[in-house]
């Protein structure tokens, strides 16, 4: 247990002093104040505009349009920025040679993995958490009617499709070596949701679901209900990812 | 006591077969020298005895306790320093020996003194810069700093010299010769004078198989041959007395170069002083009369041949 707050202690650090704080914290704080503000203003910035002699007709933005810029930022740019941030976390060290010392001092491998695991999460959460209370507070204070279904849940849903990826990272790490490992299955498990997707039957488990049924959460044509399995899914998925690393980094050569 | 036990040990990264059939034994508060070339299979060795790499049979025990792949406990008693160490760039030597510290349970007290006297013995105190520019000797030193930070009972060094300038390997040479008092030592190299330095006795290693081990001055004296070399002062008819010499029974074989003489003893008692005692009652001015020693460099290049 203290070996596990040690590391992550660790971790946390090295997320501060590489930049990958700063870096995450600024881009999703960007997004969030980005999102109901260009939803507020592109109807003016559009109709300013002179299209020989052309006119745009857009109609009166909404909350849901700076919900729909929020969720769209997040799930496109924002998944973007996580992945590659924390694409490396457990790749370079294998490759740089960084965790030899360490795990020679008898720190047990998979306490190695928990602590990358609690510290990225921490980082995610805490810019997800940014993103989510700046957009709040911004279309709170630039649209008039602001009530929307589920927003809690359906934030809660993107909040957890970014643990598993998290997790789906550190499983790639342990599975592929070299510096983009982690980077590059991780991103080829998420094209090959996309894809499982398509197939209608599908989508009920899928958890790439969770991040694109958010609008639809908030406009209320999906409920909490219809996302159940693949919350449920998801959490399954991702312990299981935990627990996949576990066993195979123990088995890693080093 | 034995700290290593290695029994058995096979080890073979897919048709390649690295490790033969290896035993050996290294007794506490030796300083241990592992010899072999390129690729004889060291680093492999070091790091089964870290639990880093499984086995293909055999076994081994540190401090009498087996190690297990994966999860090796018996790590607590080892201090490891890899070839090429690489430390947190973003962290100084104190932060890094700090994070060492925790991990391993030191308590507060302690891990703030050790930091100190570590730092000071390997000479990096004062150094409040991150690690990120540090020079390779300056790594390797905060590298043993690390491994020795939890006072191990046995400190492996996978080739701690090999990528220094002179400068740099004398300082980790004499920091190794202040830390074998306390921990047993061992350390792979193939620069053989590095061995004859510090080390008290050696393995070597060759093609996965130990081709020779035990102490250095055992190895030196079972390898001697008897051999020595007369040098002349100028003018003196160096072909006479290697006429008279050539008689004697107690010598077998003698050659001479320019003014000196090469003289191969037959392995009679007392040869040697035979020997000084003829020139002598010849008066054959001598200018240098020495018994050879073997070096290790000799013995290594005869035994991996």
């Amino acid at each position: 247990m203290r070996a596990f707050f040690v590391f992550t202690k660790k971790e946390l650090v090295e997320q501060l002093r590489t930049y990958k704080s700063l870096i995450l914290l600024s881009v999703f704080f960007l997004f969030g104040m980005m999102s109901p503000l260009l939803a507020k203003l592109l109807p003016e910035i559009l109709s300013g505009m002179e299209l020989q002699g052309m006119k745009i007709e857009i109609p009166e933005p909404t909350v849901l349009d700076a919900y729909g810029q929020f969720f769209k930022n997040l799930t496109q740019m924002g998944l973007l920025a996580t992945l590659l941030v924390f694409g490396g976390i457990l790749s370079n060290e294998m490759s740089k040679g960084t965790l030899i010392n360490i795990l020679a001092k008898g720190l047990p491998r998979y306490t190695v993995l928990l602590s990358k695991f609690t510290a990225a999460v921490l980082l995610w959460s805490a810019s997800y958490g940014l993103a989510a209370g700046v957009n709040y507070g911004y279309t709170e204070y630039l649209f008039e009617n602001t009530a929307v279904h589920n927003l809690g849940f359906s934030l809660f849903c993107l909040w957890l499709f970014g643990c598993f990826i998290i997790a789906v990272i550190l499983l790639s790490s342990t599975i592929l070596s070299g510096n983009f490992g982690g980077l590059i299955l991780s991103a080829g498990a998420i094209v090959v949701m996309l894809i499982l997707n398509i197939f209608p039957g599908l989508e009920k488990y899928n958890p790439i679901t969770l991040a694109s049924k958010n609008v639809a959460l908030l406009l209320g044509t999906a409920t909490s209900a219809d996302l159940t399995w693949n919350v449920v899914i998801t959490c399954l998925l991702t312990l299981g990812s935990l627990l996949l690393s576990a066993i195979l980094f123990h088995r890693k050569r080093i | 006591m034995s700290i290593i036990e290695i029994d058995q040990v096979n080890k073979s990264f897919g048709e390649v077969s690295v490790i033969k059939d290896l035993s050996l034994r290294v007794e506490e508060h030796a300083v241990y020298g592992f010899l072999g070339k390129n690729g004889a299979g060291k680093t492999t060795t070091m790091k089964m005895l870290l639990g880093f790499l499984k086995p293909d049979s055999g076994e081994i025990k540190i401090c009498g306790e087996k190690v297990i792949y994966g999860n090796a406990r018996t790590n607590r008693y080892i201090g490891y320093l890899p070839d090429v160490p690489e430390f947190y760039g973003y962290m100084t030597p104190k932060e890094y020996l700090g994070l060492c510290g925790e991990i391993t349970g030191l308590k507060k007290e302690v891990l703030q003194r050790r930091t100190v006297e570590m730092l000071q013995l390997v000479g990096l105190e004062g150094n409040n810069r991150r690690i990120r520019g540090f020079s390779r000797g300056m790594k390797q030193r905060l590298g043993i700093a690390q491994a020795l930070l939890n006072e191990p009972k046995l400190l492996i060094c996978d080739e701690p010299t090999s990528a220094l300038d002179p400068v740099g390997r004398k300082e980790i040479l004499d920091i190794l010769s202040i830390a074998k008092g306390k921990t047993t030592v061992v350390f792979s190299t193939h620069i053989l004078s590095d061995v004859e330095r510090i080390c008290d006795s050696v393995g070597i290693l060759d093609q996965g198989r130990l081709a020779l081990q035990g102490k250095v001055a055992d190895i030196k004296n079972s390898y001697r041959k008897d051999v020595i070399e007369v040098d002349l002062s100028s003018g003196y008819p160096i072909d006479r007395i290697m006429k008279l010499l050539k008689e004697k029974p107690y010598i077998s074989e003698i050659t001479s170069n320019d003014l000196r003489l090469h003289i191969q003893l037959s392995g009679q008692e007392k040869a040697a002083s035979q020997v000084l005692r003829f020139l002598s009652e010849e008066e054959v001015p001598l200018l240098r009369y020495e018994i050879m020693e073997p070096s290790i460099e000799n013995v290594f290049l005869e035994v991996v041949q």
